[in-house]
């Protein structure tokens, strides 16, 4: 047996102690693997495809392989922990550093290769499933195809050869010999609790308070002075949250007999407070991980779906059309004959409305004023209420758009003021209406017809047309939008086809936010995983004497579902209330609502993580299970 | 042989604690030496600072007129796998091994020959007993089998300095009889130095000479005369004297 023989057995021989930091490996070599086959996808390398796109999808690449790095690095040093004895033991035997090194080096080598081909192979064997998801995120015309990735599996192999390469020997250096009775004594020794002081468990919860309250609070750009302060406050308040506020609280649980001897209670404190040194740190970077997977995800999403409702809002028709300034009359009257065409061509039924927008002068302003009966035909077109306006009142109709200006809203403006007639009467505005069918960014009042008569020479006066097309799909439409866009760009939207472009737009950086997103949340569960498993030795050592005293599988069961609970679910909820706290906030930021949007993205989340616990639960306990009997 | 010179030890904790003071101790070429005292007397710390892995606070350890503790890295990782071998009480073998490369590691670790590993290897076996399990694997053999397998990897490499901490201490009384004579053969055979801690009288009475530690201070030593018998007596006196009664001397501690 040499050296290497050596380092082979110790892997092929161990497999369940290396099987956890081989699978999160493999884990994220199939995660690379999978964004490289997407972004080399011969569809996006056909020139045409935005090359905005396609920077921002190296950019994730970097990411992403940065990412593994570190977290290749934590799961291998986490993992050489565990093996302390063993070393110890080498050392003792007379094995010299640089042997040690080499055998690490060695292993180390081998799980990477074997977990950069095993990546690539999974990656390969869901990659049909992936460019399907792909697709319909991305919503490309073209679908994209399976193909052979050469190019990806090239990259990733090579990529990953190289980082496991350079772990080998990052590795070897952090192995640095401590002094070889803490090596021997290692899994032995006690980890203990971090040390916990009131002051610093006080400040925890008054970081955690005050940023929270302020990212709260604060609305519109002030969330972006806001928002830097706030992440680092919250995240020191979450780091002393699990290495002192936890520690103080389980240690006054300890304190208290009534509490700690009762039962089971005993076991499962004394655990943990046991392994807090080590938790309180996978606790802190899971939470802070997760944390970051789901402020990026839901922001994204909500980004999305704020400006495809900008859009849907601000268009009520299925087409407007708005000349500019400088165009005259038989230029409007040929694009509206050029649409109207289209509609034909297209087989499509199409209501059609215009209007003159005129514009009064009241105090030195300009303000858009309409008859009831010009708003009332445009809110009959977009199928909405009609107004009923007196004689001696106008309406005053607000945009929900306008709400992201600075200043004033139109509405309190428009209420201050006075509509003048000619006659040198005044009108009085009665009440305010939300209403998006007449492009009114900055407000307008709608006045009764005989009094709309009597308002004099306006000083400008704006066209709009808009046509409603009855019983046409989605795809219909899209199409119209598209020639239309093509013949009149500009000054005709089409609602639907804005959406879907912007969409298409925003499809790759969607993709990719959602990928590195799960990317993260991924690798926390592994962290979670190792955590748990590389106690799971002494916790069969643990329970095996314990089930001698009398602990029924039961008990058992009990105290290790709440144990595993805690430790899964704890970082997570502390990250959903983060990631509730980040997007509130950027709700503010737009003045937008994203409940639903929000709760979609974090109660996904929630149950992912539900399913992975009871998943992990089942393993763990029937690995408990069968080691007692 | 060894000697060591006014070594102490503290460790340094909350409360820091004096398990060792002062002990001088000269061990002859060939000698079989047993360490004996009261539980928490400081027998563990002593072979541990003797054995490389913990070092003392202060004073000096000589084996064979070197300070292993004063050698650079290499030099040590060598001066170990050549001078020194250890038999823990828990055994200490590798699970991802088998029987045989356990015992063969610390050739490995020097590079030898496959070829005359094996030969090494069956060779202790048989004197030991352990040819029938040599390839199988540590889980499936039991207490007293992976003692003696601790012991064949402890003296496969013929190191001059033998260190044993409770070579008997999970054994039964056949078993650790095996085992003591086992010892005593090799100590006879290889003129290898034995020292061994114990708490079973039966055990030390193999030794050619028994120290006794109380409170990390030398106590008193006893050798033994010309029947192992007196001897067994003589320790069984001592220990009475000592304080405690016997039965203190049969806990199973590291
Ligand atoms: N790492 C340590 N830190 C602090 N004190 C220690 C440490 N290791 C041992 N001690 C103390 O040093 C004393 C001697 O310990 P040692 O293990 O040498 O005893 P021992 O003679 O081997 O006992 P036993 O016969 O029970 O194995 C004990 O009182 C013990 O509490
Ligand atoms: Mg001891």
């Amino acid at each position: 047996m040499t050296i290497r023989q050596f380092a082979f057995k110790n892997v092929f021989r161990n497999k369940r102690l290396y099987i956890a930091y081989f699978l999160s490996s493999l884990f994220t070599v199939m995660i690379f693997f999978t964004f490289a086959l997407f972004a080399f996808h011969p569809t996006f390398s056909a020139e045409g495809f935005n090359q905005y796109a396609m920077f921002g999808m190296a950019v994730a690449g970097g990411i992403i392989y940065i990412f593994s790095f570190f977290f290749v690095l934590y799961s291998m040093s986490s993992f050489l922990q565990s093996r302390k004895k063993e070393f110890g033991l080498l050392i003792l035997l007379g094995a010299s550093d640089r042997q040690i090194r080499r055998m690490v080096f060695m292993e180390n080598l081998l799980i990477g290769f074997l977990a950069t081909i095993g990546g690539i192979a999974t990656g390969i064997l869901f990659s049909k499933a992936i460019l399907l998801i792909a697709e319909n995120i991305l919503i490309i015309e073209e679908s994209l195809p399976f193909y052979f990735p050469t190019m990806a599996i090239a990259v990733t192999f090579i990529s990953f050869i190289l980082l496991f390469l350079c772990i080998s020997f990052f590795v070897a250096f952090i192995l640095r010999t401590k002094k070889l009775i803490e090596l021997i004594k290692g899994d032995k020794q006690s980890k203990g609790e971090p040390k916990a002081s009131i002051i610093l468990s006080i400040i925890a919860t008054i970081l955690l308070a005050a940023g929270y309250i302020t990212a709260l609070q604060v609305e519109g750009l002030d969330v972006l002075a806001a928002m830097i302060p706030v992440i680092l406050v919250v995240t020191i308040g979450t780091y002393l949250l699990f290495t002192q506020l936890s520690v103080y609280i389980l240690r006054y649980l300890r304190r208290n007999k009534l509490i700690f001897w009762r039962k089971t209670n005993m076991v499962l404190f004394s655990d943990l407070s046991f392994r807090m040194k080590d938790n309180a740190r996978t606790f802190f970077m899971v939470a802070i991980i997760s944390t970051v997977a789901f402020s990026a995800i839901g922001t994204l999403y909500g980004l999305q779906s704020y400006l495809t409702k900008g859009v849907k809002d601000a268009h009520p028709f299925t087409i407007t059309y708005q000349p500019w300034d400088g165009d005259n009359e038989e230029e409007v009257n040929q694009d509206i004959e050029t649409i109207n065409k289209i509609i034909e061509t297209g087989n499509l039924n199409a209501k059609m409305e215009s209007v003159e927008l005129n514009y009064f002068n009241i105090e030195d302003d300009n303000y858009l004023i309409v008859s009831a009966t010009d708003f009332n035909r445009f809110a009959m077109l977009a199928d909405e209420n009609t107004v009923q306006v007196e004689p001696d009142e106008a309406i005053v109709v607000e945009q929900s758009q306008a709400a992201l200006m600075q200043g004033k809203k139109a509405s309190e403006i428009l209420m201050g003021l006075n509509v003048p007639l000619t006659d040198g009467q005044k009108i009085q505005p009665s009440t305010v209406i939300q209403s998006e069918v007449l492009p009114a960014f900055y407000g307008m009042y709608i006045v009764n017809d005989d009094k709309f008569n009597q308002l004099g020479e306006p000083e400008r006066t704006d066209y709009t047309v808009a046509w409603q097309v009855q019983n046409a799909n989605t795809d219909q439409i899209i199409e119209l939008g598209r020639k239309i866009s093509d013949q009149i760009a500009y000054r005709a939207v089409v609602a639907e086809y804005t959406i879907f472009e912007i969409n298409r737009g925003y499809g790759p950086i969607l993709f990719i936010g959602l990928f590195i997103g799960i990317a993260f949340f991924v690798s926390a569960g592994s962290f979670l995983y190792f955590r748990l498993f590389s106690d799971l030795d002494a916790d069969k050592q643990k329970f095996r004497s314990i089930s001698k005293i009398g602990l029924s599988i039961g008990e058992l069961k009990k105290i290790v579902n709440r144990q595993i609970a805690l430790l899964f679910m704890s970082p997570i909820i502390v990250a959903l209330l983060h990631g509730t706290v980040a997007l509130t906030a950027l709700s503010n930021f737009f003045n937008y609502n994203l409940t639903l949007e929000a709760s979609i993205v974090l109660g996904s989340f929630a149950l992912i993580q539900i399913i992975y616990f009871l998943i992990v639960r089942f393993f763990y306990i029937k690995q408990l299970i069968k080691s007692i009997s | 042989m060894l000697q060591l010179k006014k070594v102490s030890k503290i460790y340094e904790g909350k409360v820091a604690y004096r398990a060792l003071t002062d002990i001088d101790l000269d061990v002859e070429s060939g000698e079989f030496v047993a360490i004996m005292g009261p539980s928490g007397s400081g027998k563990t710390t002593l072979l541990n600072i003797i054995s490389t892995i913990d070092s003392p606070t202060t004073g000096e350890v000589k084996i064979d007129e070197k300070n292993p503790h004063q050698l650079k890295k290499n030099e040590l990782a060598k001066f170990r796998r050549n001078e020194l071998g250890f038999i823990f009480q828990d055994f200490n073998l590798l699970h991802t091994l088998t029987v045989e490369e356990n015992i063969v590691l610390p050739m490995t670790l020097d590079g030898k020959r496959v070829k005359e590993m094996k030969k090494k290897a069956a060779e202790i076996a048989m004197t030991l007993g352990i040819s029938p399990i040599l390839s199988k694997r540590t889980f499936e053999i039991s207490g007293g089998q992976a003692q003696r397998v601790a012991i064949a990897r402890a003296m496969i490499h013929q190191p001059k300095l033998l260190l044993a901490d409770e070579p008997t201490g999970n054994l039964d009384s056949k078993s650790s009889k095996d085992v003591m004579e086992m010892l005593v053969n090799i100590n006879k055979q290889e003129k290898t130095s034995l020292l061994m801690v114990t708490h079973d009288p039966q055990a030390a009475s193999y030794s050619d000479r028994v120290i006794f530690i109380r409170d990390g201070k030398l106590h008193s030593e006893i050798y033994c005369g010309e029947s192992r018998q007196a001897f067994f007596q003589k320790i069984m006196d001592m220990l009475s004297l000592m304080g405690g009664d016997s039965s203190d001397y049969s806990s199973i501690r590291v």
